[in-house]
């Protein structure tokens, strides 16, 4: 006898319901993702704001080039400073990305499809970004193709023991397999709006890009498969990458810098404040596209929860590091800490730790989780507390190492503090303009979770599981 | 390329048309579907997907190369610190790491393209955009003289619209 099972009147706190009962066949899939890609006039005034913020950054950072780096607010010892905490930033964004494309995948949790493909383009821009810092870094920016390993008159090779080496690496292929991931992802979706397009110009663009797809069960099947093991190699990835990062300061003896915790540390916090972003862009982007049917309370109670675990990881890190420098009993280092949390950086620290640590912990409220503006007002809390962080690990480390005279400050210019702004126009003009020509929602797996047309409808009981018959994929 | 298609309404209808035309041996199958369906692989009982094995000699030779080039590069040119291995393999290992992710996933890629047969720069006789929308679409690819059982087979089993293409 089959059973109906019945939609419960609140959803079930532990596994939230991640189907989407508001949309009723794959056409409608179509109609309302394709939808999206309509400009209007509050999206032109966006590209507007980021083309002008990418604007004040491109001339600060002309100015800087002219005049040397002198004028953005290093301070020896403190030759580290927003660029380097930016670009820890912006590669920490790109985490949550990969995270929920590929390790969410692999665990096959339902809430990633429809906010995957948001996160992931968000992978690629923010790493895009990120690959830029350490060039503006240099005092010769121009000669950044130096730490390239490439066959040259001199018979010079990079130092492949250096962090820095390991750095161009981990971050180039990062950069490489998002965007193969998500481009791979994106065919079948080019396919659907080559289809509908009636624009001869855009459909032979579109043509070109699908590779001329055409929705075959063979094709389907090595994609599925050529998907999956690239999610399962994304997945190590993404670990090794932002440990390769934390590289960058856990090889040296700087006090504070020179932990084994800082591997995990870091991966904890990237996905963390990539999360974060996560809220930051898709929160508005449900609203104004009129997608709150396919990005669900459930969904985002989901990843709430996500970022919730993510926050205590990392909150956890936080006080590990503490203990270490009490328990490891050297003194440069308990100093240190003491003058992070109470001395001269106790703002930052305290920045930090509310937004990171205290702040998130109002996600155990359900109500909390499941109400989109405190969800977005909290990323933005997450997004700041995450770059005072990098802030955090780097300036407070520089500014006081072992002896006395190494003993300083550090304050940004109007030239940091334009980089950093052009750096979020940068990544929010490349996310701009994908939303408006490709599809902000994966199309072919939103209808995976769509129930199929049938001619005769099937109700699934617990017998089924005994009459299932392999060879067909249906019950008797 | 001679057949018919067959173009259907529902999953289900698909799905027993093909395990008919499979029992019945008209021709070769081929199924259009708007989204993965597993209900099509149970039905054609295709082969497994050889896309891991790029895979695997991908990533083995990303490896390989990622380890060689710091070793040679070291030995080339060596710096001597302190008594330290001038070919040391622990940090080498972050290159071996990341150019077999970055060799693989490359290959697994080309291997996509290679056992999916994209890109293809005409699309084939039969394809309709609505394969895309949330139609399914089965073309048997057969003789002439097959044509008539194949039509009736698809339309029995629920084809909205059977057309031959010669």
């Amino acid at each position: 006898m089959a059973t109906i099972a019945y939609e419960p009147r609140r959803p079930n706190i532990s596994s939230a319901n991640v189907q989407l009962p508001a949309v009723r066949d794959y056409e409608q899939v179509d109609e309302d993702i394709i939808a999206t890609l309509r400009p209007t006039k509050a999206w032109f005034l966006m590209l507007m704001t980021a083309v002008a913020c990418l604007a004040l950054g491109v001339s600060a950072f002309l100015y800087q080039l002219h005049q040397g780096l002198g004028v953005a607010g290093y301070n020896p010892p403190v030759m580290w400073g927003v660029y380097i905490i930016t670009f820890v930033f912006w590669v920490g964004i790109g985490h949550a990305g990969t995270l929920i494309s590929a390790i969410l995948y692999l665990f096959r949790a339902g809430f990633r499809t429809t906010i995957y493909r948001c996160a992931e383009a968000m992978t690629v821009f923010a790493v895009m970004t990120a690959g830029l810092f350490p060039i503006i870094h240099l005092g010769r920016p121009w000669k950044f193709f130096w730490l390239i390993p490439y066959p040259n008159w001199r018979l010079l090779w990079p130092q492949f023991k250096s962090p820095l080496v390991w750095d161009v690496f981990a971050i180039s292929t990062y950069l490489t397999i998002s965007t193969t991931f998500l481009f791979v992802g994106l065919i079948p979706d080019i396919a659907v709006l080559r289809d509908r397009e009636t624009n001869p110009v855009r459909k032979r663009i579109l043509a070109f890009l699908s590779f001329g797809w055409r929705n075959t069960e063979r094709e389907w099947r090595h994609f599925a498969r050529a998907y999956l093991f690239l999610a399962a190699v994304s997945t190590p990835l993404v670990l090794s990458v932002h440990s390769v990062v934390s590289f960058d300061f856990a090889m040296a003896i700087t006090p504070g810098w020179h932990t084994t915790i800082f591997p995990p540390y870091f991966v904890a916090g990237a996905i963390f404040s990539g999360i974060g972003m996560v809220f930051t862009i898709i929160i508005p982007i449900r609203k104004w596209f009129r997608l709150q049917h396919y990005v669900t309370i459930n969904h985002l109670d989901a990843a709430a929860k996500l970022c919730l675990t993510t926050s205590m990881i990392v909150g956890c890190a936080y006080l590990i590091e503490f203990f270490i420098a009490w328990y490891g009993g050297v003194q440069v280092e308990q100093d240190y800490f003491w003058n992070r949390v109470f001395g001269q950086w106790w703002w930052a620290a305290w920045i930090m730790l509310t937004c990171n640590m205290i702040l998130p912990l109002s996600l155990f409220s359900q109500k909390l989780r499941r109400n989109p503006a405190w969800l977005w007002i909290l990323s933005i809390f997450i997004n700041i507390g995450m770059w005072f962080e990098r802030f955090v690990i780097v300036v407070p480390s520089l500014s006081h190492e072992f002896e006395p005279w190494q003993w300083t400050t550090y304050s940004p210019t109007w030239v940091d503090y334009s980089i950093l702004l052009g750096s979020f126009g940068w990544f929010f003009m490349w996310f701009l303009l994908f939303v408006r020509q490709l599809p902000v929602v994966a199309i072919s797996e939103t209808k995976e979770i769509v129930p199929p047309r049938v001619r005769h409808a099937h109700v699934h009981t617990p017998e089924d599981a005994e009459d299932f018959e392999p060879q067909t994929g249906r019950a008797h | 390329m001679r057949g018919v298609l067959g173009h259907f309404k529902e999953l289900d209808s698909a799905v027993d048309a093909i395990t008919e035309l499979k029992t019945a041996r008209l021709g070769d199958v081929t199924v259009f579907t708007p989204t993965p369906r597993h209900e099509f692989e149970h039905a054609l009982q295709p082969p497994r997907s050889p896309v891991r094995k790029y895979m695997l000699f991908g990533g083995l030779a990303g490896c390989v190369f990622g380890f060689w080039i710091p070793i040679w590069a070291s030995n080339y040119w060596p710096l001597v610190v302190g008594g330290k291995a001038i070919g040391s393999w622990i940090p080498y290992t972050i290159f071996g790491f990341e150019v077999f992710v970055l060799i693989g996933a490359l290959s697994t890629v080309a291997g996509l393209f290679i056992h999916a047969g994209i890109p293809r720069l005409t699309m084939m006789v039969g394809y309709d955009p609505r394969f895309s929308r949330g139609d399914y679409g089965i073309w048997v690819e057969c003789p002439p003289d097959r044509f008539a059982s194949a039509e009736a087979l698809l339309r029995k089993h629920g084809a909205v619209e059977v057309r031959g293409e010669r």
